[in-house]
């Protein structure tokens, strides 16, 4: 038992891959508690949707395909923040005109330019071929992430909680706002490269939806979803290596959704 | 929290502390009152900008310790004033002062409590916690707020919530929560209460609780209260009226306490 553990560890890429998928885990598990209780589940799926035509944009100069996705992602976040800001718009609808606006601007892109490629990779994702460079940049990424979530923790908790208190005492909830989607946006960019664009929001999303059912607080529930998220992504990055033809994103995301409906059913 | 966790959580405050500057949301003002906490000229206001008129040509003065109600029927707009003082919304026209300053936001002296308070029920949140967010505008950003248990504590025990602080926020009826937001604005160090119907809510311990704190002439804090029970304002040092869009003040009652001048 102990050696089917260990075997694959001897092998680089699965160890790069193991520690990818930890790493983004932490980050996107943080992230997806303030994700889930601001009922922002959408938004991942729009951001990492959105990227395409950062990605055509930047095959077509002859850029980083990742700095073309940053960019995406960061305008659908500042277009969401500025659209939300407005009174009478809701978070909701101004995430799904983002969403489509950007993937239609993708598509156009694409056309106009002939740049039809293959971009499955960046639909399903390929932990398994991840290289030291795309490493250092997902650990940056989560490093970042992490440091800001607990510098403002208290203030985006309250923000997310009680709006109206925030705005009172001058906490700027709106500011706060924006801070979390740019981290979301850098975030979804760095785990698309992981699980894909279909998947990473299944990695916000399905550890931090079971741990805000076990958390007591917003800090418990973030520590139970990375530790559903680091077990989800391992087992299922074992399960991809012993089973032939298993995709390692979606084995993750099974994964990664067997305690969710584990607590849901066990804890009315 | 273990204690060299604290220590743990204050050397990275510190270093955080020295490497950016320290920015509190909260503007630190002393302007004294001179001894009048609210006080407005031809005040005019409507419910948000663009709207009709609620009430114009307000003038009143509210004197600092005094508990006053505010009374009117559905719609006369004691809403409005309430978030006017708050610096929620602005005013349209006149002239209006809390504590010797226009309303702002982001001023600790003033707490509000809305009416219904809009929380979201996703965060996981205890009730200890949301006295705790009192605290918050004394740390400003980036720092955890440490050295606010003892103040917590009084809080939560003067509104008979100690028992219940580890409970979730989600799990407690309404006049436990705002019993909770009183507990949150006392921690705030608030000077003026501006209070919205906070009776709705309230079942007969909680009310009880509750008045007896709001009526406690130990707590030198000024209530401004939007109330719709006449049973309430035989309480009051002062009643403003709002009626037809203008405000009248009724029973400025000199000689009933000794708060007033």
């Amino acid at each position: 038992m102990l050696n089917l553990l260990l075997a694959p560890l001897s092998e680089d890429f699965f160890l790069r891959a193991l520690l990818a998928i930890i790493l983004c885990g932490i980050s996107a598990a943080c992230l997806g508690a303030y994700i889930i209780s601001r009922r922002m589940a959408f938004i991942s799926t729009a951001l990492t949707h959105s990227i395409l035509p950062g990605i055509v944009a930047a095959a077509l100069i002859g850029v980083s395909l990742y700095l073309g996705a940053v960019v995406a992602a960061l305008l659908t976040a500042a277009g969401v923040a500025w659209l939300s800001s407005r009174k009478g718009n809701s978070e909701d609808s101004a995430i799904g005109v983002m969403l489509s606006v950007m993937f239609a601007l993708g598509i156009a892109l694409m056309s106009v330019g002939h740049a039809w490629r293959d971009f499955t990779g960046l639909l399903f994702g390929s932990i398994v071929s991840v290289g030291t460079g795309d490493l250092v940049l997902i650990a940056a990424t989560s490093l970042f992430v992490v440091l800001v979530l607990r510098i403002l923790h208290k203030e985006l908790e309250l923000a997310s909680f009680d709006e109206e208190y925030a705005n009172l005492i001058g906490a700027k909830p709106s500011l706060l706002r924006a801070v979390l989607l740019v981290l979301i946006a850098i975030a979804a960019v760095a785990s698309v490269r992981l699980v894909g664009a279909l998947l990473t929001t299944a990695l916000f999303v399905i550890p931090s939806a079971t741990g805000i059912r076990l958390g007591k607080c917003l800090s418990e529930a973030m520590i139970w979803a990375a530790g559903f998220a680091i077990i989800g992504g391992a087992t299922g990055l074992y399960l991809s290596y012993y089973v032939a033809g298993m995709p390692s994103g979606a084995a993750i995301v099974l994964c990664c959704a067997a305690p969710y409906f584990a607590v849901r059913v066990l804890k009315n | 929290m273990s204690s060299s966790r604290k220590h743990w959580h204050q050397m990275i405050s510190n270093a955080c502390f020295g490497l950016l500057p320290a920015i509190p949301y909260s503007s630190a003002d002393t302007v004294a009152c001179g001894g009048i906490a609210v006080s407005a000229k031809e005040l005019e206001a409507a419910a948000s900008p663009g709207s009709p008129i609620a009430f114009s040509q307000a003038t009143f003065e509210i004197p600092c310790g005094c508990r006053t109600a505010l009374i009117g029927a559905n719609g006369s707009g004691k809403s409005t004033l309430l978030k006017v003082l708050a610096g929620l919304i602005p005013q349209v026209a006149g002239e209006v002062n809390v504590l010797g300053a226009p309303p702002k936001l982001g001023r600790s002296r003033i707490a509000y409590l809305a009416q219904k308070p809009s929380f979201n029920a996703d965060v996981p949140l205890q009730l200890r916690r949301l006295v705790q967010m009192g605290t918050y505008p004394h740390h400003g950003w980036f720092e955890e707020c440490q050295h606010s248990d003892t103040a917590v504590d009084r809080a939560l025990e003067r509104l008979g919530l100690l028992e219940l602080s580890d409970r979730s926020v989600h799990s407690l009826s309404g006049g436990q929560l705002q019993r909770g937001l009183l507990a949150r604005a006392t921690v705030q160090g608030a000077e003026v209460l501006l209070l919205d119907e906070p009776f709705a809510a309230l079942d007969q311990t909680s009310r009880e609780i509750v008045e007896a704190f709001l009526f406690n002439t130990e707590n030198n804090f000024t209530v401004v209260m939007a109330t719709h029970d006449p049973a309430d304002s035989q309480r009051f040092d002062r009643i403003l009226e709002l009626k037809n869009g203008r405000l009248t003040t009724k029973h400025a009652c000199v000689g009933h306490d000794h708060r007033h001048a």
